[in-house]
């Protein structure tokens, strides 16, 4: 569709159509004031702060003509004779529009005044005072006095708790609806409402508990008065005050941007910060209240070192010494009896240090990011490969486009990829779900294909199957390798078994294919119970890309819910088990068998809710040697030899790759509790303080020379050095912005919120194997893995994500009410079968143990489906892998 | 004892006329506010869960509508008109008479619990001024005490018979 020509405030304009004239002026730096308008939600046109005067053709009624001017030119009229609402004013061809005559500066002291008789003007003391669109909008275009009587002022008690973290002041709601807009039409959870009419007009929220929704703290940006308010940053400080510091969130994989606002060494408070790539202008509750941990007076703040079996504090020369003379010792015992793990949030500098200072300096390809447990889930090779192409933009995606959601939680795993996959709905696109179990994503979805427990791989290659058949016509993507074989493999399973096995009607699964094989832009995302399972599923998944070309370019290809923030940085630096290594849950065996003796750890606690690791941990400190770095005493510390303290992501620097391989930089907000090193230079000192034997080199000691790192980014450049696929990633690579959706300096407040504008760079995202043209992309056959119920045994258990799941995270933070305490939900079948009741204490057996916990009973599960949510305190050591077989009775 | 087990056919009928069970709202309140007397907390949450609808939305509908009581309201709900062409014919008086007869003020419930007294705004039906609607049905020019009487009497042996008694309006004939 051509542009349409308008003239604002004299200037020529030039926009698509559909454009409001507020988007519109905004493009010639006319700013029209708005209250309840906001550019991610639909324009309601309920406040009138917009009114403007819109001039268009005058049509003659008789004739229904437009009337020509003496100047051969249509003569120009009021529109509708009064002024406009400009949020809700598409722009049309040759409209005049004038945004500061006497006229509209009188409508906007009068609404100003409206909507002031009622508001308590308590600016000093509420929150939004510095940066609150009524206060701007009041000095700049407001009356100075008002007519209004003082004391006809509607009072209502003060802050009332929507919910123990969102507190509302009803006095100083202006009644604009945004945040009720935001929680029906991007959060899609539809917990806020208004109760009564006229002056007794109010928000409510009547979910149980309060304003239940893990995206509600984003209400209190946009809301633009200070009625809403969150108990994480209430009364803490004045916003003119706070020192902003751009950064990442590390509680999963989506890497949220946002600000971390201090004031002197203190942290006031979490805000996002816009990137269209990854969070737009939103935070989940767990981003922005989950950060005081950092502050926690309960952190590790010195080294401690075993001494006549206990841990004592002592010098980090001391700590680092010990540390490096006892793993040289084993590590010069040959066969790779040091071992490593390290958490795959860190930083892809501390990951690419450590994986040095392991295989390097203690000559071991030992080393994993996950915390060896039986149910860590598969190293993903298929992202590597077949992940969304360069360039990929959810933003820009709706009609055309067409995602698969596989075995994932995405609402628990990776909170803000909910609003990111329904605004693709919202804007046209569709959005299959094919999950075991109900998902809140599910509900909103284009559709909500339930398949039985265990059958994920069944699916898949059903799936697979009918994309390759779909396929035949239009051929295959010339770069694909192996597809005989695969299809060979493929045509020896029947369809009719595994739509059974899924429980699955034909019909279902091809209106996924269809939408699947249709769409122009196509992405599949999977999630934990995928990644679980494993390459019957992820790899499945990405034949069916490969194979189809939907992959390698932007837009299109699949993303992983993965379990770290840097999952992908871990992998692809090496932090996963090489050739001749163990893996991380094998490490216990081999700690048994004496031929693993010492281990370092850092920012995991595979000791939690895990006996096998506790007895191999227990093990590697009685007969060898075991160090942790960590921000917290946890039980893996507790067995250490030697603690070192651990800094938060606050207090240090570096780099992350998300999700979808962006790799984004966070900075340092503030100084740690106390001295102390990030990991990437604790790994410099021990190996300088290393004296072991290389193979090259017998009796040497190691070289120090490529441990020369002054600060984080001289790691950086070496990451893009040796890996290829972090070739160009540099601080200033990462620095380079885009500024995505055009604010004007200083009214971003009053536009869209409280959000921070990004200067500091949208990121990097890295190639795919499938992003090089001339890449050959191998498509690998991989059968469905069966989980089938046994004898005694006859269910089937899941241990599925809990964004709010007791982690570190979770230490000092207002969502502390919202930790989900361990509990096992069972079917109402199941519930009447065994007699339980919700609330009962009932115990699981698996075939490695049993353990008794309380039962909820969720009408959504089918019958012989077990869900026990992975949180602090819940036996998943009872787990066997992504499905397990258990038993369930009332405990007595 | 649930709506869905004591007005269990009338509900379906009312949902079966619907494309989305959500567009049955007013319908599936007015039985609940029948049968509990007023729409509680604990009804509210009970009609959003026949209708499948989010608890907010219909709390939400609850507040809007004036109608729809979240307090007790007597077996009868008496609404007299107070304003201007009414006022000009004796509504003040009419108000007065009733508050005397029943013992109670506007906006007050009686102790047996079977009036309740509202004042309101116009009621589309001047011509008939003073006007009052108890249960939504209109009685109009009640100027003297004596037409009070006798609406209250009946309206009485109404309540006693149970006869056609819906404070949602549901047996209105007007
Ligand atoms: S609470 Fe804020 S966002 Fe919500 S209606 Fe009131 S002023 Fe608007
Ligand atoms: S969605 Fe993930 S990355 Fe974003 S704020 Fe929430 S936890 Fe952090
Ligand atoms: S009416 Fe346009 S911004 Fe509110
Ligand atoms: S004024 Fe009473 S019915 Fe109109």
């Amino acid at each position: 569709m051509p542009d349409v020509n308008l003239i604002i405030d004299g200037q020529a304009v030039s926009v698509p159509a559909g454009t409001n004239l507020v988007d519109a002026a905004r493009t010639v730096e006319v700013a029209i004031p708005v209250f309840c308008y906001h550019p991610k939600l639909k324009p309601v046109g309920m406040c009138r702060m917009c009114l403007v005067e819109v001039y268009t053709a005058r049509i003659d009624p008789a004739t229904r003509q437009v009337v020509m001017g003496p100047d051969g030119l249509p003569q120009l009229a009021l529109m509708m004779n009064k002024l406009q609402p400009a949020c809700v004013t598409p722009v049309s061809e040759g409209m005049v529009v004038k945004t500061t005559t006497e006229k509209v500066k009188f409508a906007q002291r009068g609404v100003l005044e409206f909507l002031l008789t009622s508001h308590p003007l308590d600016c000093p003391v509420c929150d939004k005072g510095g940066e609150c669109p009524l206060q701007n909008l009041t000095m700049q275009w407001g009356p100075e006095v008002s007519r209004f009587d003082y004391s006809d002022k509607v009072h209502f008690e003060k802050p009332i708790k929507l919910s123990d973290v969102i507190y509302l002041d009803r006095e100083r709601c202006i009644l604009c609806s945004r945040c009720v807009r935001f929680q029906d039409d991007i959060a899609g959870d539809e917990v806020l409402g208004f109760d009564n009419r006229g002056r007794s007009w109010e928000i409510i929220s009547k979910s149980e508990p309060g304003f239940d929704s893990k995206f509600s703290g984003n209400t209190t940006d946009i809301c633009p008065v200070g009625a809403l308010t969150n108990a994480d940053f209430r009364f803490r400080s004045r916003v003119w005050e706070v020192r902003s510091t751009p950064s990442i969130c590390t509680h999963c994989s989506v890497g949220c941007n946002l600000s971390l606002d201090a004031r002197h060494n203190s942290l006031m408070r979490v805000m996002p910060r816009e990137n269209d790539d990854v969070n737009e202008i939103w935070l989940c509750d767990k981003g922005r209240m989950g950060m005081r941990f950092v502050e926690s007076a309960t952190r590790v703040t010195t080294p401690l070192v075993r001494q006549h079996g206990k841990l004592v504090a002592a010098s980090w020369d001391e700590a680092l010494t010990r540390i490096a003379s006892n793993l040289s010792q084993i590590a010069a015992k040959g066969n790779g009896q040091v071992a490593g793990m390290m958490s795959d949030s860190a930083s892809n500098e501390d990951l690419y240090a450590f994986r040095k200072l392991i295989t390097d300096t203690f000559q071991s390809t030992s080393l994993d990011h996950r915390p060896g447990a039986v149910t860590d889930v598969a190293i993903d090779e298929a992202i590597i490969t077949a992940g969304v192409g360069m360039g990929t933009s959810l933003l820009s995606l709706g009609k055309g486009t067409a995602v698969v959601v596989l075995a994932a939680d995405v609402e628990e795993e990776a909170p803000l990829y909910v609003l990111r996959l329904r605004g693709i709905k919202n804007r046209g696109g569709v959005v299959h779900v094919v999950n075991s179990f109900a998902t809140k994503l599910g509900t909103s979805a284009s559709s909500d294909t339930r398949i039985k427990a265990g059958s994920e791989a069944a699916y898949a290659n059903a799936f697979l199957k009918l994309v390759l058949e779909a396929q035949v016509a239009s051929g295959f993507d010339r770069r694909v390798r192996n597809l005989d074989d695969v299809r060979n493999q493929l045509s020896k399973l029947l369809l009719d078994t595994l739509l059974e096995h899924a429980g699955v009607s034909r019909a279902q699964l091809q209106k996924v294919v269809d939408a699947y094989m249709a769409a122009s832009n196509a992405i599949i995302v999977y999630g934990r119970t995928a990644l679980q399972i494993g390459a019957s599923v992820t790899q499945t998944m990405a034949n069916a890309a490969m194979a189809t070309g939907k992959c390698g370019k932007a837009n299109n290809g699949l993303i992983a819910l993965t379990t770290g923030a840097n999952t992908f940085g871990a992998v692809s630096l090496g932090v996963r088990p090489g050739k001749d290594g163990a893996a991380a849950n094998e490490f216990w065996a081999r700690a048994e068998a004496g031929t693993l003796r010492g281990l370092l750890v850092v920012g995991l606690n595979p000791a939690a809710n895990n006996p096998a690791a506790v007895e191999g941990l227990q093990t590697i400190a009685k007969h060898g040697f075991l160090a942790v770095q960590t921000m917290f005493m946890n039980e893996t510390a507790e067995l250490a030899d030697v603690v070192l303290p651990q800094m938060a992501i606050a207090e240090t620097d570096g780099t992350i790759t998300n999700a979808e391989r962006r790799v984004q930089r966070f900075r340092i907000a503030m100084a740690a509790p106390a001295a102390m090193h990030p990991t990437w230079q604790v790994c410099a000192q021990i190996a300088e303080r290393a004296t072991v034997a290389t193979p090259a080199s017998k009796n040497a000691t190691a070289v120090l020379s490529n441990w020369n790192y002054a600060v984080t980014s001289d790691v950086t450049d070496e990451v893009a050095q040796n890996n290829p696929r972090y070739a160009g990633v540099t601080y200033t690579s990462l620095d380079l912005s885009i500024n995505s959706w055009g604010r004007q300096a200083n009214e971003s407040v009053y536009y869209d919120g409280t959000s921070y504008t990004n200067t500091e760079g949208n990121g990097v995202q890295l190639k795919t194997v499938a992003d090089d043209a001339g890449a050959a992309l191998t498509v690998v056959y991989s059968p469905p893995v069966e989980f089938e119920p046994k004898g005694e045994f006859g269910l089937l258990m899941q241990t599925p994500v809990r964004a709010y799941n007791g982690g570190t995270w979770s230490i000092d933070s207002k969502l502390g009410s919202r930790q989900v305490a361990a509990h096992v939900l069972i079917s109402s079948a199941d519930a009447s079968r065994w007699n339980i009741s919700a609330g009962d204490a009932i115990t699981v057996a698996s075939p490695i143990g049993s353990s008794t916990l309380p039962a909820q009973i969720d009408k959504n599960i089918a019958a012989g489906h077990v869900l026990m949510p992975d949180v602090a305190g819940a036996p998943v050591h009872l787990a066997l892998g992504a499905y397990t077989r258990v038993a369930i009775r009332r405990a007595e | 004892m649930s709506l869905r087990q004591t007005h269990g056919a009338e509900i379906d009928a009312i949902l079966a006329l619907y494309p989305h069970k959500r567009s049955a709202i007013l319908a599936v309140l007015y039985i609940a506010q029948d049968a509990y007397g007023q729409l509680s907390d604990a009804a509210i949450r009970e009609v959003a869960e026949i209708l499948d609808a989010t608890v907010t939305d219909v709390f939400e509908v609850v507040g809007f509508y004036t109608l729809l009581y979240d307090d007790k309201v007597g077996k009868v709900v008496l609404q007299v008109c107070d304003d201007v062409p009414c006022a000009f014919c004796g509504a003040e008086e009419l108000v007065g008479t009733l508050e005397s007869k029943l013992g109670i003020k506007s906006e007050e419930t009686t102790a047996d619990g079977l009036f309740t007294l509202q004042r309101v705004k116009c009621l589309a039906a001047c011509n008939r001024a003073p006007v009052l609607q108890a249960n939504l049905d209109y009685h109009g020019e009640l100027s003297t005490p004596e037409k009070v009487d006798e609406l209250l009497s009946q309206l009485r042996t109404r309540i006693a018979n149970n006869d056609n008694i819906s404070i949602s309006g549901r047996k209105a004939t007007l």
